[in-house]
C-alpha cells in the first residue's frame, strides 16, 4: 500500500507539489495524468525516495522511503522519466547488475516477458527506443517488486510498441500495485483502474476510471486549468 | 555494494579511455624516473616516489572525474539512488573501484624496482626492499586521499571538466604548500601549519621507509572526511 498525506515539495521558491494526499492499494492500476510540469514526476520520485518531501508523510508498505530506503527500494520497481541507462553496457550486463543489486529475480523469465531474448548481447546504445524502454521495464521488474512506478512508460514509442507495453502492464496488474504517468488519455482508458489528475502540484481528480468511452478526456478538460 | 564495484570496474576496463589514462600514467611515471636514474648514482626508488604525487594530481582526477558527475549528467544517479543501495554504499563502491584502478596504475611501475635491483646487484648494491614496499604503501595512501577528494568534487558538479579542474588545482595546491618553495617565504607558524596539512610531507615519511602512525592517520582521516562530506552532499541533494 502507498500512502501520501499532505505531501509537498518545494524547489527554492517554486512549489512543485502542494499538499497532496491519496492512498493506493494492492491490485490498483493508477493512471497519473497531468500537463508537463504538473508534479507527476516529482510525486513519483518522492514515492521512490529519490526526492525528499518538503512537508508531509509518505509510507510505502508501512515504510518511510527516505529513512527506510532499502526496505522501500526492495519493494519498488521504478522506470524513471526518459529512461536513463548505462548505454555502454550490454543488455545482459545491465540486467545482471540490477539483479545482483536487488539480490534476487530471474532474468530469463523477465527477458522473455518483455521480449528482449534476442537483444541480450547487444549494447544498450545500439538498441531502438522501444527496446531501450523494454530494458528499463525489465530492470524495474527484476527482484519481483510489489509496486511498479512507471514514469511515462510508452513515451516516444510507436503504436505497436505502445500496445505491447500496455499489454505487459495489464498482465502485471494482477499481482502488483502499478502507478504510471502518461499524456495519452487512451492509455489510461485502456490500462488503469483508477485515475488521478494532477494540476499545478495539486490533485484535482481522484477516482475510479469512468466506464464510458471519452469520459476521461471530458474530466481532464474540466479539471485542468489550461491558462 | 560488490555489484556496483564490478560495474564500475567493467566500465573503466571496457573503455579505451581507461586504458589510455593508465598507459599515459605508466609511460610518464616510468620515463620521468628512468631518464635521470643513472645520473643519481644510487640504487634507490626515493626519487620515483617523490615524483608520483605530481603526476598523480592529474592522473587521480582523470580517473575519478566521471564518478558522480557523469551519473548526474546522464541522470543514471536516479537509477542508483532508487535501487536498494545507500548513498554510503554508492560512494564507497566508487572509492574502492578507483583505488583498484590506481593500484593497477602503480603496478605498471613495478618493473622499475625490479630492474633497478638487477642493475644495482650487478655493481654490488642492492635495493632495500622494505623501503620500496613502504614507499608504495605511501603512494597508495596518497592516491586514496586524492581519490576521496576527487569524488568529492565530482559530486559537486555534473561536468567532468569542472570536476577534473577543481580536483587537480586542489591537489596541486596541497602538494605545493608542503614544498620549501612556498614555505620559505612564509612566517614559521604558517609554514608549520602548511607542512602538517600537505600530503607531500606525510608521503616523505613513507618514502624514507618509515611507517609513521601520524602520517597514516593524516591520510586515513583525510579519506574519511572527504568521503563523509561526499555522502552528506549526496544525501542532501534531494
Amino acid at each position: 500500500m502507498i500512502t501520501l498525506q499532505n505531501v509537498s515539495k518545494q524547489f527554492g521558491s517554486k512549489i512543485a507539489v502542494n499538499k497532496i494526499s491519496f492512498e493506493i492499494k494492492t491490485g490498483e492500476v493508477v493512471g497519473f495524468l497531468g500537463l508537463n510540469g504538473a508534479g507527476k514526476t516529482t510525486t513519483m520520485r518522492m514515492i521512490t525516495g529519490f526526492l525528499t518531501p518538503t512537508n508531509g508523510v509518505i509510507q510505502v508498505d508501512g515504510h518511510d522511503p527516505i529513512n527506510e530506503h532499502i526496505a522501500v527500494a526492495t519493494k519498488i520497481g521504478y522506470l524513471p522519466e526518459n529512461n536513463p541507462q548505462y548505454t555502454d553496457m550490454k543488455v545482459s550486463e545491465y540486467l545482471h547488475f540490477i539483479r545482483d543489486v536487488k539480490k534476487h529475480g530471474s532474468i530469463k523469465e523477465i527477458v522473455y516477458d518483455v521480449g528482449l531474448v534476442d537483444m541480450m548481447d547487444k549494447k544498450i546504445e545500439q538498441l531502438s527506443r522501444g527496446y531501450k524502454q523494454r530494458v528499463g521495464l525489465a530492470a524495474a521488474l527484476l527482484g519481483n517488486p510489489k509496486i511498479l512506478i512507471l514514469d511515462e512508460p510508452t513515451s516516444g514509442l510507436d503504436p505497436i510498441e505502445q500496445e505491447k507495453i500496455r499489454n505487459l502492464i495489464k498482465k502485471l496488474a494482477e499481482t502488483k500495485i502499478i502507478v504510471f504517468s502518461t499524456h495519452i488519455l487512451s492509455e489510461v482508458e485502456d490500462v488503469a483502474t483508477r485515475l488521478i489528475i494532477i494540476d499545478k502540484g495539486q490533485v484535482v481528480y481522484d477516482g475510479d476510471k469512468p466506464k464510458e468511452k471519452g469520459s476521461i478526456e471530458r474530466i481532464f478538460k474540466e479539471k485542468i486549468n489550461f491558462v | 555494494m560488490l555489484p556496483l564495484v564490478k560495474k564500475e570496474l567493467g566500465h573503466f576496463f571496457n573503455n579505451p579511455f581507461g586504458y589510455m589514462i593508465l598507459i599515459i600514467f605508466g609511460l610518464f611515471a616510468n620515463f620521468l624516473f628512468v631518464k635521470d636514474v643513472f645520473l643519481v648514482g644510487t640504487v634507490s626508488m626515493r626519487q620515483f616516489f617523490s615524483l608520483i604525487p605530481w603526476i598523480g594530481m592529474i592522473f587521480i582526477p582523470a580517473i575519478s572525474m566521471r564518478s558522480i558527475a557523469e551519473e548526474r549528467r546522464l541522470n543514471t544517479i536516479e537509477i542508483l539512488r532508487t535501487l536498494p543501495l545507500t548513498e554510503k554504499q554508492i560512494i564507497i563502491a566508487k572509492f574502492i573501484c578507483l583505488l583498484i584502478i590506481s593500484t593497477v596504475g602503480l603496478a605498471l611501475t613495478i618493473g622499475l624496482p625490479v630492474s633497478l635491483n638487477i642493475i644495482g646487484s650487478s655493481v654490488g648494491s642492492n635495493l632495500y626492499l622494505p623501503e620500496v614496499i613502504v614507499g608504495y604503501i605511501g603512494l597508495l595512501f596518497y592516491f586514496a586521499m586524492g581519490i576521496a577528494l576527487s569524488i568529492f568534487f565530482s559530486e559537486m558538479t555534473n561536468s567532468q571538466v569542472t570536476a577534473i579542474l577543481l580536483s587537480s588545482i586542489t591537489l596541486f595546491a596541497l602538494n605545493v604548500i608542503g614544498t620549501d618553495f612556498v614555505g620559505n617565504v612564509l612566517p614559521k607558524v604558517i609554514q608549520d601549519i602548511l607542512v602538517t596539512l600537505s600530503p607531500i610531507n606525510h608521503l616523505d615519511v613513507f618514502i624514507k621507509g618509515i611507517l609513521d602512525i601520524r602520517s597514516v592517520f593524516y591520510f586515513t582521516s583525510s579519506v574519511v572526511v572527504f568521503i563523509t562530506l561526499t555522502i552528506l552532499n549526496l544525501e542532501k541533494r534531494t
